[in-house]
């Protein structure tokens, strides 16, 4: 029994650790690329280059040091994400971009490989062999300067079967789907001014969470009384029959008294009358354990 | 050389003199200096929430002594000692502390035993929904209106948490009021009482709760969580610390985590909360206009939630049998201001009928209402945020 609970542990232990690690590079995403770069974003070095964007898709920080960025499925640890970089910290939903301009000298961000060359871009887990997400290239789709990217950040399948389109335009460490969207308060405000759905809406939800939770209390209750009931059934006709428990201790202690001077002869004891008293002695209070004698007295004003 | 001396005295003289209080001081300063007073004084000779008053008087005027800026020392100054304590409340990490603790020491065996009284709790949050349609139509945001508007679940830590979250920038103005507002109930909530009820209403008996057994206690936490998380799975930070912390509680075997959490835990967070949102009431961020109508939306929750507990109360007892109605004077108690408004419903009741003890009834309602709230503001920052 030990055994099993000691396994149901384990496995416990190595669930949690491998949802934890599923919580980092795993979560980082292709987001958006640009081929042919001509009039587009250009990087700190004045150079303009085609370009990947990946995406921390989770809300906690990934280091994606470590991690490679290939564009060859028979070589998938062509470009190393360099570690030791403070920059390979990508915040919670945010992004990074990497220049393709075969110029890893360069620095970090940029990668040994250009998009012009390439069929597939793939970004692949620290152990050079996990692929995190992949997205092959549609050449005959992209124009120069138009960019290939996931609709909405970080959504969709890994495998690029799903979720990506020619973009508009081009959004080099920004939201795919655009900056300038509405906030969630002020929408609500526009289609509910007085906020009498958000009233109506929101109390069905507090009274549906509490009703739920009082239907539930109600059979736990029931079956409860029910229990409790069928117990004081059964105790009640144990009750009923006899009992040694209902001899008293004074009862017993006068028994093993009589036993013992009879088994010893009558050596312990000369001749007395023959009714033996046992007095019951509590003591609950002891002046050593008083705390009243360990306290100075309250001062009383005059 | 002997000129140069006294100029350099004299420098540093008038250089010390700018650096005081005295010199920096404004009127607002003045007047916020004059609540923080006010509020100690409630505290100590009237005794009006002391735990809560006290580090929030003294907060205040903490946070409003006039000094020269850049020294580092104010609560909005970046890497400050204040700014640091200040961050529990910024991140919304004390509210969930110091729901654990409350957690810890609330006993749910009245709310068990008449699992209806849940609905009470439920009931009383309109205080919040109320309050949130009046700020639009006087025309705060949608976010802001659902930071004000929680006011009315009459619980501090949830109002902080919330406030944080929708609107950083009304924080101070949104605690002061929930916490001041809690400190009020013993005066708001008697007249509405008195006036949504009859005096054959205020006399109604209830049936005494039934005994409820230590596997019921440990389980109500347990399903209590997760039913409401599942449902409102926003209210995961409060909700899942009031219930760990009763768990901790009824569980039987952590007794020493149990006592920790309602002991010395709660005890430093509430000093630390009141402290640093005291101080954050600084009179130029505190003293507008805005400040006085959260006040008064603040009041409006109060009178608003006390009177949805009440009726809703009535309109239960005409679907209730002879002998299991409820007296309505416990609805007050389903804002989640615990114990204050479970002892509002037992000293109004035994004004009309010294026999009559409600409180324990009353506890019902009061700690559903601390449910409520919790899951009233996960909704909110599910839909607002």
């Amino acid at each position: 029994m030990k055994k099993i609970t000691k396994i149901f542990l384990l496995l416990g232990f190595l669930f949690v650790s491998l949802s934890l690690a599923a919580q980092s590079q795993g979560d980082m995403r292709i987001n958006e690329f640009l081929v042919n770069n001509t009039n587009d974003f250009e990087d700190d070095f004045g150079h303009k280059s085609g370009w990947i964007e990946l995406f921390n898709s989770s809300y906690g920080t990934v280091n994606i040091g470590g991690c490679y960025l290939t564009n060859d499925p028979a070589n998938l640890t062509k470009y190393i994400i360099p570690k030791g970089d403070i920059l390979t910290k990508i915040p919670p939903r945010q992004h990074t971009i990497f220049w393709a301009d075969n110029e890893p000298f360069r620095g970090t961000f940029h990668v040994n490989f250009k998009l012009e060359d390439s069929q597939e871009i793939l970004f692949v887990a620290s152990d050079g062999k996990t692929i995190i997400d992949r997205i092959k290239i549609p050449v005959d789709q992209l124009d120069t300067n138009v960019s290939y990217g996931r609709s909405i950040d970080g959504i969709g399948k890994t495998d690029g079967s799903e979720g990506w389109q020619v973009m508009d335009r081009t959004s080099p460490s920004t939201n795919n789907e655009g900056v300038d969207s509405v906030p969630k308060s002020v929408t609500i405000k526009k289609a509910d001014p007085y906020g009498i759905i958000m009233a109506l809406t929101a109390m069905s939800v507090v009274f549906l969470a509490l009703v739920v939770l009082y239907l539930v209390f109600k059979q736990v209750g029931k079956h409860n009384i029910k229990r409790s009931r069928e117990r004081s059934v059964v105790s009640m006709s144990e009750s009923s029959k006899p009992k040694a428990a209902n001899v008293s201790a004074e009862v017993y202690a006068a028994i093993a008294a009589s036993l013992h001077a009879y088994w010893q002869g009558d050596d312990n004891h000369d001749i007395e009358n023959t009714i033996l008293t046992i007095t019951k002695v509590t003591k609950n209070y002891s002046p050593w354990s008083s705390k009243i004698y360990t306290l100075r007295e309250t001062p009383h004003k005059k | 050389m002997e000129k140069g001396l006294f100029s350099l005295i004299g420098d540093n003289l008038q250089q010390f003199i700018q650096y005081t209080g005295f010199y920096n001081a404004t009127f607002n300063h003045i007047i916020m200096i004059a609540i923080g007073l006010t509020f100690i004084y409630l505290a100590i000779k009237k005794e009006w929430e002391p735990m809560l008053l006290v580090p929030i008087g003294f907060g205040i005027i903490v946070g409003n002594i006039p000094f020269f800026p850049g020294l580092s020392i104010g609560v909005y100054e970046e890497g400050s000692v204040l700014n640091i304590l200040y961050q529990g409340v910024i991140k919304g990490w004390y509210p969930p502390l110091i729901f654990l603790g409350i957690g810890a020491m609330t006993d749910f065996s009245s709310l068990i035993s008449n699992p209806k009284l849940l609905l009470i709790g439920a009931a009383a949050q309109f205080g919040i929904f109320g309050a949130y349609a009046i700020a639009l139509l006087m025309g705060f945001s949608a976010a802001d209106a659902g930071a004000i508007g929680i006011i009315g679940g009459a619980d501090g830590p949830t109002a902080i948490f919330l406030s944080s979250r929708l609107a950083p920038n009304l924080m101070g103005a949104i605690a002061v009021s929930a916490y001041s507002y809690m400190a009020l109930v013993p005066v708001i909530q008697p007249p509405v009482m008195k006036l949504f009820t009859t005096k054959k209403e205020r006399l109604i008996r209830m049936k005494p709760a039934r005994a409820v057994s230590q596997t019921e206690k440990i389980l109500f936490p347990l399903i209590g969580f997760l039913l409401t998380c599942f449902i409102v799975p926003s209210g995961l930070p409060l909700l899942g610390m009031l219930f760990f912390g009763n768990l901790l509680k009824e569980s039987g075997v952590t007794r020493r985590l149990a006592e920790t959490a309602r002991g010395p835990l709660i005890d430093v967070i509430t000093i630390l909360i009141g402290l640093t949102v005291g101080a954050s009431t600084q009179a130029d961020k505190f003293l507008q206009l805005t400040s006085v109508y959260i006040f008064i939306l603040g009041a409006l929750s109060f009178v608003i939630a006390t009177s949805a507990g009440v009726l809703f109360v009535k309109l239960f007892n005409l679907f209730l049998k002879e002998g299991n109605k409820i007296n309505p004077l416990i609805g007050n108690a389903g804002v989640s201001a615990v114990p204050d408004s479970a002892r509002v419903s037992q000293v109004v009741g035994q004004q009309y009928d010294n026999t009559n003890h409600l409180l324990m009834h009353a506890m019902g309602p009061n700690v559903a209402g601390v449910i409520g709230s919790a899951v009233a503001a996960g909704i909110l920052l599910g839909f607002l945020s």
